[in-house]
């Protein structure tokens, strides 16, 4: 329970630049908790179904996983410190933050790190659900799955194109998936 | 005490109905607070979104905090960011209650196959949203594709990569602020 509070105070102080950067830092510190690909697949679904800020999905779900409700209480809490420490020391002292190059110099950096990760993490969930490996390096036990390749090319071009309802999306996704089965 | 709870009232609303990040709340916000009650300007609304983005921390809750901290102190602070986060918590955490109890096997398996499919579909998108607004030149670019090949084969940690990126960015942002002086 510790150690997943303190994660994410971590990821919570270290999350600049919203979501999906802080998505990607839950990625690679939940991972040392055992969380595998495809509870991370399942959360960003849910995180697509459930309302509110990815974050603080992220942080309740994990901590539900791994060890209850306290826990998800203690690592939602821990994701929130930041706010609570920011706001009042920013009126307090009222700093013209944004006159300073130094800020927006900063957040360019993390935006196109953020950019990198999420593909990065984009395409390990591919490859986990299309391939079956889970390093891109182990292609021995490479075993093909095309209807989860359909499914990930529609749903990216159904979002980036036509912006369909991402939970539509994913509810016609666990459609086509049950319907699988029968086949 | 009567603004504490329509604060609570307002955020909890937005909260609720608000799909996919907090980023969508602003809309049912700025309806309830700066036009339907008056007790914020737009004009403050939309200085605390652009500020609550430069800030580490989950952005909404930030601007929550923010918002209801101008308009009633400390109390407000913690009754409008109390507000954005419990219905995310209270849902998500009986979703999560839920999904613990599916049986990972046969039917299910199989619709938990193609929403999974769904999900990396969606990260793509995300992807490429995001490249679109904030990859504009060659630094950019450059460094996004480092931080996916180190990601992609685990060579560094998301962290690391993280605070790497910062201090690349400000290396150069100070190269742009010499040739301007």
């Amino acid at each position: 329970m510790l150690a997943i509070t303190l994660a994410f105070l971590k990821i919570g102080f270290l999350g600049f630049g919203g979501g999906y950067a802080m998505l990607s830092l839950i990625f690679s510190e939940a991972a040392h908790f055992g969380l595998t690909v495809q509870q991370f697949a399942d959360l960003n679904a849910l995180d697509g179904l459930i309302p509110g800020p990815i974050a603080i999905n992220s942080a309740t779900y994990v901590g539900q996983l791994y060890g209850g409700f306290g826990t998800a209480l203690a690592a939602t809490l821990a994701v929130c410190v930041p706010s609570l420490i920011i706001v009042p020391l920013y009126t307090h002292f009222e700093a013209r933050l944004n006159d300073h190059w130094q800020v927006p110099a900063l957040l360019k950096g993390i935006k196109s790190a953020a950019v990198g990760l999420i593909l990065a993490i984009a395409a390990l969930l591919m490859l986990t659900m299309v391939g079956n490996v889970t390093t891109i390096t182990d292609w021995s036990n490479y075993q093909a799955d095309w209807l989860s390749l359909i499914i990930i090319i529609f749903v990216a071009t159904a979002d980036l194109r036509w912006h369909l309802n991402p939970l539509l999306l994913i509810l016609l996704a666990g459609l086509l998936g049950g319907i699988s089965y029968y086949l | 005490m009567q603004t504490n709870w329509r604060l609570f009232k307002v955020y909890l609303l937005a909260g609720t109905f608000t799909f996919s990040g907090g980023m969508a709340m602003l809309p049912v916000i700025e309806r309830e607070l700066c036009q339907k009650s008056h007790l914020i300007s737009q004009q403050d609304l939309y200085e605390y979104t652009t500020l609550a983005q430069t800030f580490p921390g989950v952005i909404a809750l930030t601007n929550a905090c923010f918002v209801g901290k101008k308009i009633n102190g400390t109390s407000g602070m913690f009754v409008a960011g109390l507000g954005a986060i419990l219905p995310a918590f209270v849902l998500m955490s009986a979703a999560t209650a839920l999904y613990q109890q599916l049986p990972q096997t046969g039917l299910i398996l199989n619709i938990l196959t193609g929403i999974r499919a769904a999900s990396a579909g969606l990260l793509f998108s995300a992807a490429f949203t995001l490249a679109r607004y904030n990859l504009r030149d060659v630094g950019s670019i450059l460094l996004a594709l480092i931080c996916f090949g180190c990601t992609l084969f685990n060579l560094l940690s998301a962290p690391s990569l993280i605070i790497l990126a910062a201090s690349v960015g400000l290396l150069l942002g100070s190269r742009q602020q010499k040739e301007r002086d």
